[in-house]
């Protein structure tokens, strides 16, 4: 899962990016309006955490340009203004979920996953492909009735994979996905990745559970 | 007399009843004088009649004047008293109601009747007229007689009736008057307790809206459609009162939102910083790298709240400042030397032109505050490779220090903020933390609390802060 984090107060900002990072996010940067308009409309975010007052273009003006220019990125406003109208404004100017500063991070986190599940149309957190089953809020994976270990960037790109089960998932939208902005790993990393997964989740004498789908990308579980 | 309503109907009921009593008065004085008047015209009418009768013959008076056949002398209880006396007093004639007794003897005057108030002889008060006229011997009845015509013969007449009927009479008037002075004050006072309620209505009314008000509704307005001309100064007064208000109420609600926002961001700040940093198991480093984050927001949320309460007493004047002759030269120096490093470090030029034996009244504590403020604001807002001037010059009683430095963004429309509380100029380059708009704010209030001014000027890329402060007395 892709984050885009606008945030100008720089101690602030790099403790969200630090713990959604820890989280297994791909997690995006800045603390300047302008930039953050252009980050979350040249990237496919899977949430947005926005903070309203900010340097050059304020937060309410990055959202409406958003819906405006038709992204369906989830908006989590995250900022110290806590009045009623702040809120109601807020989520009518198109944001999808709206937290107060100061914040509890457990909430943060949960809120993000509650938007990110929510971008793929998923509501249960425990999510299913065959034997397969992936705890989101605990990040723990089982095959069957055994645990399997993964590191965090292995579990991102499962949980991605999972997300959208069935379907064909090209290297450029796992690419999007799960790479950070500044990754400095090329497009490679993705197979490599994957070869990392299927080496833990394969067992022997079962059907494939990431299947290549030549020319276009990878599958996870029953699908076309 | 505090109640409105109670003086109105004093000073109506009061002068409607002093304007009736004096209509009273003078009808009463008319209507004497015209029961007076024909009472007596009566009386020397009778008189008249009995006078015409009266004749001289040889001397002799006589009158043919039979009082029985009028009725006011034969009234058994009240009769009228006539008695005609001829020269010498010698009476005449009297009436029958005196019997023996007579009316008292008086002069009359000649032609003039005289009306006199007297006691009757039947013991009741009446009045009198006395006629004094001359009797000349009947023409005919001398020249059937011959001789020489005798002289005239003075009489004097006089007619008593009692004045009880008179009196009765205007009794009756006076308390007809009373009556109808009391029932016209009555009246007028229920008209006018009436009148006076109405005519209060829209005080009530104005009281109730004003009472309906408050701080949460302050937008509401005295509608002053329909509201009578003299209340019109009134509600458009308070109108203007409500707007001032509603005005400080916004403005100190927004400080109060901006105040909450200033210290609720580095609040998230170490917050997050700390459950970040505790979420899992981590390296000596990593722990304290946190802490040292947290110890620098804590840092500037102190300045802030350092700033935030120096302000809140400067401008609740809970400040004793204690002003002392300050060498401006030197306070400067102390204040810049936290920010020389780093100025120096950014290859900003700084002309410094303070003469070292300029002194001004200030209170040195504050004035430190103000000029820590002005310079850490020319310091971090100086493009890299820019100018900053310390220029201070005496004028007459007053010490001029104006600051300066390039690299200045702002408009002039937007310099005319700047002692806003929270306000912040271009807020690229004063994110959330380093600058939170109250440094200016701080410096104002301060600085006219010395008795001094502060103003700023934009001009070229240019931010100017002026600051006018009391020379120290020679």
């Amino acid at each position: 899962m892709r984050v885009l984090v606008i945030e100008d107060y720089p101690p602030l900002q790099k403790a969200v990016a630090k713990g959604l990072r820890e989280a297994g996010y791909a997690v995006d940067v800045t603390g300047d309006g302008e930039e953050g308009l252009w980050y979350a409309t040249s990237n496919e975010y899977d949430v947005v955490v926005l903070d309203l007052m900010l340097p050059k273009m304020d937060g309410m003006t990055i959202l409406k340009r958003l819906r405006a220019a038709g992204r369906a990125c989830h908006v989590l406003i995250l900022t110290a203004k806590d009045t009623l109208a702040d809120r109601v404004h807020g989520l009518d100017a198109g944001a999808d979920d709206y937290l107060v500063k100061p914040f509890a991070f457990e909430e943060l986190l949960a809120r993000v996953r509650a938007l990110a599940r929510r971008a793929y149309c998923i509501k249960n957190p425990r999510l299913e492909v065959g034997d397969l089953r992936i705890e989101t809020p605990t990040q723990r994976v089982w095959r069957g009735k055994e645990e399997v270990r993964l590191t965090p960037r292995e579990y991102a790109l499962l949980e991605y994979l999972a997300m959208r089960a069935g379907q064909v998932v090209s290297r450029t939208d796992i690419w999007e996905h799960v790479y950070e902005f500044n990754s400095e790993a090329d497009s490679n990393v993705v197979d490599v990745y994957i070869g990392y997964l299927r080496k833990k989740l394969e067992r022997p004498g079962r059907p494939p559970l990431i299947r290549t789908v030549r020319g276009r990308g990878y599958a996870l579980g029953e699908g076309p | 007399m505090r109640s409105l309503r109670a003086r109105l109907l004093v000073w109506t009921v009061g002068g409607m009843a002093l304007l009736v009593a004096v209509f009273g008065v003078v009808v009463y004085g008319v209507m004497r004088q015209s029961l007076n008047r024909s009472f007596n015209a009566s009386l020397a009418g009778v008189a008249r009649t009995i006078g015409a009768t009266v004749k001289q013959e040889g001397g002799q008076v006589e009158a043919e004047f039979d009082d029985r056949e009028i009725p006011a002398f034969r009234h058994p209880k009240h009769p009228d008293y006539f008695e005609l006396w001829g020269e010498g007093r010698r009476v005449v004639l009297r009436s029958t109601s005196l019997g023996q007794k007579d009316l008292e003897w008086r002069e009359g005057d000649a032609g003039e009747p005289r009306f006199d108030d007297v006691r009757l002889p039947n013991g009741r008060d009446g009045r009198r007229v006395t006629l004094a006229f001359q009797v000349k011997a009947d023409p005919e009845e001398q020249a059937k007689q011959g001789g020489p015509a005798p002289a005239p013969v003075t009489v004097t007449l006089a007619v008593g009736r009692e004045t009880a009927p008179l009196k009765a009479d205007l009794e009756l008037l006076v308390r007809l008057l009373v009556s109808a002075t009391a029932g016209a004050g009555l009246l007028a006072l229920l008209v006018a307790a009436i009148v006076v309620r109405q005519g209060l209505a829209p005080l009530g009314a104005l009281a109730g809206r004003i009472g309906a008000i408050r701080e949460d509704n302050l937008a509401t307005r005295i509608p002053l459609d329909g509201m009578p001309t003299e209340m019109e100064p009134i509600g458009r007064r308070l109108n203007d009162l409500l707007l001032r208000l509603e005005e400080v109420f916004r403005r100190e609600r927004a400080f109060t939102a901006d105040a909450a926002h200033e210290l609720r961001t580095p609040l998230a700040g170490i917050r997050s910083t700390m459950e970040v940093a505790l979420s899992r198991l981590r390296k000596p480093d990593e722990y304290q790298q946190a802490l040292g984050d947290c110890l620098t927001i804590t840092r500037q949320m102190q300045s802030m709240v350092d700033n935030l309460l120096a302000l809140s007493r400067l401008e609740g004047g809970q400040t004793a400042l204690q002003p002392e002759p300050v060498r401006l030269a030197e306070l400067i120096e102390k204040c810049w030397s936290p920010l020389a490093a780093a100025v120096e470090a950014r290859r900003i030029v700084r002309r410094f032109d303070v003469p070292a034996d300029l002194v001004c009244m200030a209170d040195r504590a504050n004035l430190a505050r103000v000029l820590s403020n002005l310079l850490a604001n020319a310091a971090d807002y100086t493009d890299d490779g820019g100018r900053i001037e310390i220029v201070a010059i005496a004028a007459c009683d007053a010490v001029g220090l104006k600051i300066s430095n390039t690299g200045c963004r702002l408009s002039p429309d937007e310099a005319a903020h700047v002692f806003e509380r929270f306000w912040r100029g271009d807020s690229s380059r004063a994110a959330t933390g380093v600058h939170c708009g109250l440094g200016l704010a701080l410096v104002q209030r301060a600085v006219t609390a010395f008795g001094g001014t502060v103003d700023v000027g934009v001009a070229g890329g240019v931010f100017a802060v002026r600051v006018r402060l009391p020379a120290a007395k020679a």
